[in-house]
């Protein structure tokens, strides 16, 4: 085939220059460090975000290993436990805080929100560079606790037991109030960019699902994290000073401080699966090339999902001894946030159906997380559900469900658009073969891991046990020798990153046949994204877009919009069929 | 209501352990219930989504057969329908919830303590003993405290589990259905005879000979089988080892001889005695008896040593002293040591503070006019 078959007027962006490239633009370290281009910080975010996820990876394999064995088998002496209850909570505060809080929007929303829009910039570029070194200076609070007394509190740190531990909750809770504000900052700057910066034509309803997924997570995140550093803050309060709120022996009531607790991290939750949501949304679509299925209910139900999230903290506490009326209506109030996740799942399925699906490595990730998530939510339903959670709460049944949900869901949707942008943020094609094949490795050994886990936790192994009876030695060996296929997966897939960085080839403009605004920009985008703001329609219209085989890239065929369309909106709105 | 009792038995052995309470049955119905209502739901849209892999992957640039963006009927169907289903979960779990909660009245009472990292269960007239002993039948409360960090108790055989936080009274109940076995005189003298010398394990499977032929078995010190019973919610370093049993009697005769046998020292020598409450009442948690500093000071060669304190002063280790230690902990504090250690006031006899306090003079080398035979003892033990 030739492009004499492409119809006329086919376009594409072409390639930038390296004046243009915004990795080239300038140069040096300094270049990078004080830079305002929110893809420059997106990236830095990966590196970041990336690193915090190796050395959690890494913590959780030795739990894993420790766990061979029923009287530990990683670690020994007379501290073994102590190390391990240390291992755990690093594991849980590094991967929550560090890594998957700010893996999706940090990183590839600071990235892709405003290129997405059409835009320059986010809306206060500024305050976008001081989020990223507050995540830095939050890590390094980590790292420190690390290194100095350690932390063994969880990374519930639940009082009292963080009241009275010798560890440093202090140096940690610090940690965790700077990576607050953190996430704040980009919550805040998303929601400004997306209410203002918003191209000719694109109305709300014309947003891409990512970004209506991300709009919702900002809208948490301003509204929650705050609460999280009050709380840390009485914390520390509380051990420095015995103001007497959290401890008992100070009259002090150690269930408000979950109360508190809770109000932040269970739509903390949604933060971290609400933009992989977003992400499904755009993969599944791209890569069945075909008009995403309920667009107006995908969107919805993500903002149905960012307020009912504020209404079921509870049911973190059933066990605690709440009222039996307050356990109840918890219980109920949690039942209804499983509905809009369920909405999003059936419409995914029903994109591909009679779509014409190419099987790349973001759509193998894709199709995991529908499988895996699935899992994931629908455990949880064992988990609301008052009788059998008296019995699971708790037990390993709550470490798998929470991790199908955070690495079969988050982590999944982070690769699967890590790998999906990865043409776009450093230009290069990655081997697919390869892709697919660490895909499948994470697939298999993600399950591996963690469905022996339900097993476990149903038959009553307790969580954060660095020994365990003898009667459940085996699953947890099958646990481990999943935990360790994961790795192996996930370096893989690293390394076909990499070696995409050396060896690949130059990325075209769009390689998947996206229709966003991102792949109507080169590979890698400009410095400046657009040279003004783009004439927008329906993102998920696949029409007018051609296979151009030669150059083995998607090239449109429509011609360029200039102005805003002259039709008004009907008055009707779509779902009440108003429009064709 | 058969149909559902079917559905327990079936998967009993794999996803459960033993129904060993009247809740069991009613919770392993309730999970058997979602488990079956997700597996209708997750295996037909998994298929389907195999499905359309299988049929629609397509050569690139093939343009997709439709490109249809909504179906309002459809959607509204797929999200307001399965409420239903959601409705009967929320409604069966929380009938089953009320009655978990809800004491029958009447309920035999027994008082737990829990502490890090232990279990100490009160059963009336200063009886205290860390295994949970109760009745076959017998509606069971338990008023629960904490004298340090939130704890939680869990008996998986019973799907029973409440958090016990400090500052504050915590109930639970259950109605154990299925009794402890106990196993022969002669069986369990020869399984003593094996761990001689050493802390008895419970993990430890025997084969012992019964009347049903050889089993597999794991048993208390006297003999009984037993439930697992686990602390749930983190405390600490040895969270994983604060664990104790369950031992269910036959009959309210039964459990009342097992308590009087519990109840005080008896014709056991004083050491002996103190040496039992050193192991049993949560002592040995913080206090070593080889020497090894943990959260408290170790008892070997303790009594009739000099002690610096908190406050500076120098403190003659004797009777006195152990005994104002044990009743009122926080008076005179070792230096370098934390105030934590919760008061026995009350909990303890003048016999078993006499005990604790014979049993430290024999693995002393500092009391003074020892007997012969403690001495002997108290090497024993720094041998090891």
């Amino acid at each position: 085939m030739s492009n004499a078959t492409l119809p006329a007027g086919a376009r594409d962006p072409g390639y930038p220059t390296e004046r243009e490239n915004y990795l080239t633009n300038s140069s040096g370290i300094l270049s990078w460090m004080f830079t305002l281009d929110h893809k420059r910080i997106g990236l830095m975010y990966l590196i970041g975000v990336m690193s915090a996820f190796a050395v959690g990876g890494l913590l959780a394999l030795a739990i894993r290993l420790h766990l061979l064995d029923p009287n530990g088998w990683m670690f020994s002496g007379a501290e073994a436990n102590n190390i391990y209850n240390q291992v755990f909570t690093l594991h849980g505060a590094i991967m929550v805080f560090l890594f998957i809080i700010p893996s999706i929007p940090a990183a590839l929303g600071n990235f892709l929100v405003p290129v997405m829009l059409g835009a320059k910039d986010v809306g206060f570029p500024r305050l976008n560079l001081s989020s990223f070194y507050l995540w830095v200076f939050g890590a390094l609070f980590f790292v420190t606790a690390l290194f100095s007394s350690g932390l063994d509190t969880g990374w519930t740190f639940y009082t009292p037991y963080s009241t009275t531990t010798d560890t440093s909750v202090i140096l940690a809770t610090l940690g965790a109030f700077i990576l607050g504000f953190s996430s704040i900052f980009t919550g805040l700057n998303f929601i400004v960019t997306i209410n203002t910066m918003r191209p000719p034509g694109m109305t709300w309803f014309k947003m891409p699902l990512f970004l209506w997924a991300t709009y919702a997570t900002s809208i948490i995140q301003v509204l929650a994290t705050p609460v999280l550093g009050i709380t840390l803050l009485l914390l520390i309060a509380e051990r420095t000073m015995h103001i007497g709120i959290f401890d008992p022996e100070f009259n002090g009531d150690p269930v408000t401080y979950q109360h508190f607790f809770w109000f932040y991290s269970h739509p903390a939750v949604y933060i971290m699966i609400l933009p992989a949501f977003g992400i499904i949304s755009e993969l599944i679509s791209v890569h069945s090339h075909k008009h995403i299925f309920g667009y107006r209910f995908i969107a919805y139900s993500s903002i149905a999902i960012a307020l009912l999230g504020f209404l079921v903290w509870g049911h973190h506490m059933f066990t605690a001894g709440m009222s039996s009326l307050t356990t109840i209506v918890f219980s109920a109030l949690t039942f209804t946030v499983s509905v809009p996740s369920a909405i999003k799942v059936f419409n995914w399925l029903a994109t591909m159906y009679k779509g014409s699906i190419s099987l790349t490595t973001p759509m193998c990730y894709a199709i995991s997380f529908i499988f895996l998530f699935t899992i994931g939510g629908l455990t949880g339903l064992f988990l609301g559900t008052l009788a059998t959670d008296l019995h699971l709460h708790d037990t390993y049944f709550v470490v798998a469900h929470f991790h199908y949900v955070m690495v079969g869901g988050t982590l999944i949707a982070f690769l699967g658009g890590v790998f999906h942008w990865w043409p776009k943020m450093v230009g290069k094609l990655y081997n697919e073969t390869h892709g697919r094949i660490a895909s499948l490795l994470v697939f298999l050994g993600f399950n591996g891991t963690f469905l022996p886990q339900f097993v476990l936790g149903s038959r009553g192994m307790p969580r954060r046990y660095a020994t365990y009876d003898p009667e459940f030695a085996f699953l947890h060996q099958l646990s481990t020798f999943g935990a360790l296929l994961l790795g192996m997966g996930l370096l893989y897939a690293f390394i076909v990153l990499m070696v995409s960085l050396v060896k690949g080839r130059r990325a075209p403009a769009n390689p998947w046949g996206g229709v966003t605004l991102e792949w109507q920009c080169t590979s890698p985008p400009p410095y400046y994204n657009f040279e003004r703001p783009p004439v927008v329609g329906d993102p998920y219209d696949f029409h007018n877009l051609e296979w151009d085989a030669e150059n083995e890239r998607y090239v449109t065929t429509e011609p360029e919009r200039k102005l805003v369309p002259e039709s008004t909106p009907e008055e009707v709105p779509a779902h009440a069929g108003g429009q064709k | 209501m058969t149909f559902p009792t079917l559905l327990a038995d079936t998967n009993a052995d794999f996803w459960f352990p033993i129904q060993g309470s009247s809740f069991a049955e009613e919770v392993d119905w309730v999970y058997d219930l979602i488990l079956y209502i997700s597996l209708a739901f997750f295996v037909p849209m998994m298929a389907f989504m195999v499905w359309c892999l299988f049929k629609y992957i397509k050569a690139r640039g093939t343009k997709a057969e439709s490109q249809i963006s909504h179906h309002t009927t459809l959607e509204l169907t797929w999200s307001i329908g399965p409420s239903v289903l959601l409705v009967w979960m929320f409604v069966q779990g929380s009938i089953s919830f009320l009655d978990m909660r809800t004491p029958p009245e009447g309920s035999y009472d027994i008082g737990v303590q829990a502490f890090k990292w232990g279990w100490n269960m009160d059963y009336g007239n200063g009886t205290f003993h860390p295994e949970l002993h109760i009745v076959k039948d017998e509606p069971t409360k338990l008023s629960m405290r904490s004298t340090d960090v939130i704890h939680s108790l869990f008996v998986p055989a019973f799907r029973a589990k409440k958090d016990i936080v400090p500052g504050r009274y915590n109930y639970m109940w259950f109605k154990p259905t299925v009794a402890s076995e106990q196993i022969s005189d002669e069986a369990l003298a020869k399984l003593k005879k094996q761990s001689e010398g050493a802390t008895w394990d419970y993990d430890k499977v025997h084969t012992i000979q019964t009347e049903d032929g050889e089993r597999e078995l794991q048993v208390t010190p006297e003999g009984y089988t037993f439930f697992d019973l686990y602390c749930t919610e983190y405390c600490g370093k040895n969270h994983s080892e604060m664990q104790t049993v369950v031992v269910v009697h036959e009959t309210q005769s039964e459990l009342e001889a097992w308590i009087k046998a519990n109840s005080s020292r008896g014709d056991v020598s004083m050491e002996e005695w103190g040496e039992l409450l050193y192991a049993r009442r949560g002592c040995s948690g913080c206090h070593s008896v080889d020497g090894s500093k943990l959260v408290g000071p170790s008892f070997l060669d303790l009594f009739g040593s000099q002690h610096a304190l908190a406050t500076g002063e120098n403190q003659l280790v004797d009777e006195n002293y152990v005994r104002e230690s044990i009743i009122a902990p926080k008076a005179k504090v070792v230096a370098g040591y934390q105030p934590v250690m919760p008061s026995y006031k009350g909990q303890l006899s003048d016999d078993d503070i006499a005990s604790i306090i014979a049993y430290l003079k024999s693995i002393s080398a500092n009391a003074p006019s020892q007997p012969a035979g403690a001495e002997a003892e108290s090497e024993e033990e720094s041998a090891e």
